[in-house]
């Protein structure tokens, strides 16, 4: 160890217990502030999400000049990193230090690496668009600093998220999860309405000098936010010279031991369809209103709004229910049933000419979402076997997130090839969406069959599976 | 400070030397992760708007 070290070292021996960032092990019971503090992962993570879906969509597009084609490559880039989310999950689960810490330092690397990317990305964004001497230099620079900015946040993004939720399933027990679900996703809520308020008003005068404060200041939030988050939640726990030497189970074993789970399968199946299901309009909302219904601009936004809006109460409903000892499945089915009655309710809008019943339908499919939401999340945390609550949250992570991206182009394939068949000319310029809208209720009606033998499962035996 | 050799001893923090290593080591890979990221950075800036010039 060189001399630097050697002092830092004595700084860090020194120091009092207050400075480092191990929890306080006499404390019973976690309070309201430690997971309220723990949820701030969630925060960034809805900040760096509608960064890159959003405001970054459009300002590469219409601001520096980017082809579509590659502004929709360079976004579906994270969605690559979701599978990667069982591995994390798994890793943090056998995860051996001297310290005893097994999900602190896997928070610690993926707010690193979410912040190298965020760090990169309005650099590698303007040498992307050829502006200033960038136009000299070959164009591979610019998209290969551009998919890698894009993919670290992407891996951030899913590192932080998958070991806040496990470690969200170590700190409390099975009656207090439905609360703490509730709040990580209202967190998650927060983290990307006010972001993509404070990221419209701040980048209304584009500069590419504007563009770099905004990236970069979002970097430097999200350090700032995951370090409040990650302080003293798991304490120092002394390893004895046996279990620091103990072989760790490998991911084919562990993955192995958790789908012999009782309806693994069936569980993550469920979850798949209805999460695609839900996704599948996401970015069919706003052009189904203005397009069909003729809205106008300011009212369409306001849909999206309203479908949030929709969640939150979901959410709130599902939290309600869930604590007062509700079956997570049942009301993970009850979300699928109310998200095809606001499909049909959207699909009638179109014949009926009516705005009202539409926004009504995206109201309830909001809903129906953070019911669904809820539920799944809630269950994977409960059902979580006795060790693997890393894989269990990992694995919902992977599919939830895979399927939302899934759905959200397969969404869009489906309507332009909809649009396309001469067959369904009868329907009108709706019938694209029209299609769409029905090959969710499908979908919804078929994550509602997948469940519902778990729903007698939990009613049977209401022990950990 | 007395010297950090002797292993089983606990200092004030309440934590012995290989755990105050392990925890410094986190400090050390995200100052070189922050490294690798400024060096990258300048890189791209320099080819975007080449300073010296």
């Amino acid at each position: 160890m060189n001399s630097i070290s050697q002092r830092a070292m004595r700084a860090w021996v020194g120091l009092g217990p207050r400075f480092l960032p191990f929890a306080d092990a006499a404390s019973a019971g976690v309070p309201l502030s430690r997971l309220l503090r723990l949820s701030l992962v969630q925060v960034s993570v809805g900040m760096s999400l509608v960064l890159m879906v959003g405001t970054l969509n459009r300002v590469m597009i219409v601001e520096l000049g980017i082809s579509a084609a590659l502004v929709a490559t360079m976004i579906a880039l994270p969605v690559l990193f979701a599978p990667f989310r069982v591995l994390i999950g798994q890793s943090s689960d056998t995860h051996v230090s001297v310290l005893g810490w097994k999900r602190v330092p896997f928070l610690f690397n993926g707010t690193m690496v979410q912040f190298g990317g965020l760090a990169l990305m309005p650099f590698a964004l303007l040498v992307l668009s050829g502006g200033g001497a960038a136009k000299d230099y070959p164009v591979w620079i610019g998209q290969a600093a551009a998919a890698l900015s894009f993919l670290l946040v992407g891996a951030g993004v899913h590192t932080t998220q998958t070991v806040a939720l496990a470690l969200a399933t170590d700190l409390t027990r099975d009656d207090r999860r439905p609360k703490v679900v509730g709040l990580m996703y209202v967190m998650l809520l927060v983290g990307t309405i006010a972001s993509a308020l404070t990221f419209g008003y701040l980048l209304e005068e584009f500069t590419p000098g504007r563009l770099i404060q905004v990236i970069q200041g979002t970097a430097v939030v999200t350090i700032v936010l995951n370090g409040i988050a990650l302080w003293k939640q798991e304490g120092l726990k002394r390893m004895t010279a046996a279990e620091l030497a103990a072989p760790q189970p490998r991911f084919r074993h562990s993955f192995g031991r958790y789908m012999q789970g009782k309806a693994a399968r069936r569980r993550l199946v469920a979850v798949g369809l209805g999460t695609m299901a839900f996704g599948m309009q996401d970015v069919l909302l706003e052009p189904y209103g203005g397009e069909i219904l003729g809205l106008s601009v300011a009212d369409t936004t306001k849909l999206t709004a309203a479908l949030a809006g929709g969640g939150l109460i979901g959410f709130a409903a599902a939290s309600h229910v869930l604590s007062r000892g509700a079956d997570a499945f049942a009301i993970a089915g009850l979300g699928t049933l109310v998200g095809i009655l606001g499909f049909a309710g959207v699909i009638a809008a179109a014949p009926a000419g009516s705005p009202m019943l539409f926004a009504a339908g995206v109201i309830v499919i909001g809903a129906g979402g953070g019911l669904f939401g809820h539920g799944t999340l809630t269950a994977a945390m409960n059902h979580a076997p006795e060790g693997q609550a890393g894989l269990a949250l990992g694995a919902w992570g992977a599919i939830q997130a895979t399927a939302a991206g899934l759905g959200i182009a397969l969404g869009g394939i489906l309507r332009d090839v909809a649009m396309s068949m001469g067959a369904l000319e009868g329907l009108g310029a709706a019938r694209g969406y029209m299609i769409v809208y029905a090959t969710e209720i499908v979908l919804l009606l078929a994550t509602f069959a997948a469940m519902s033998s778990l729903f007698r499962r939990a009613g049977n035996q209401s022990s950990r599976g | 400070m007395d010297s950090l050799d002797d292993p089983n001893r606990v200092w004030p923090t309440g934590l012995t030397i290989k755990e105050s290593e392990a925890l410094h080591r986190h400090v050390i890979d995200g100052a070189r992760v922050f490294f690798a990221i400024s060096l990258f950075a300048h890189i791209l800036v320099y080819i975007y708007s080449p300073w010296l010039k």
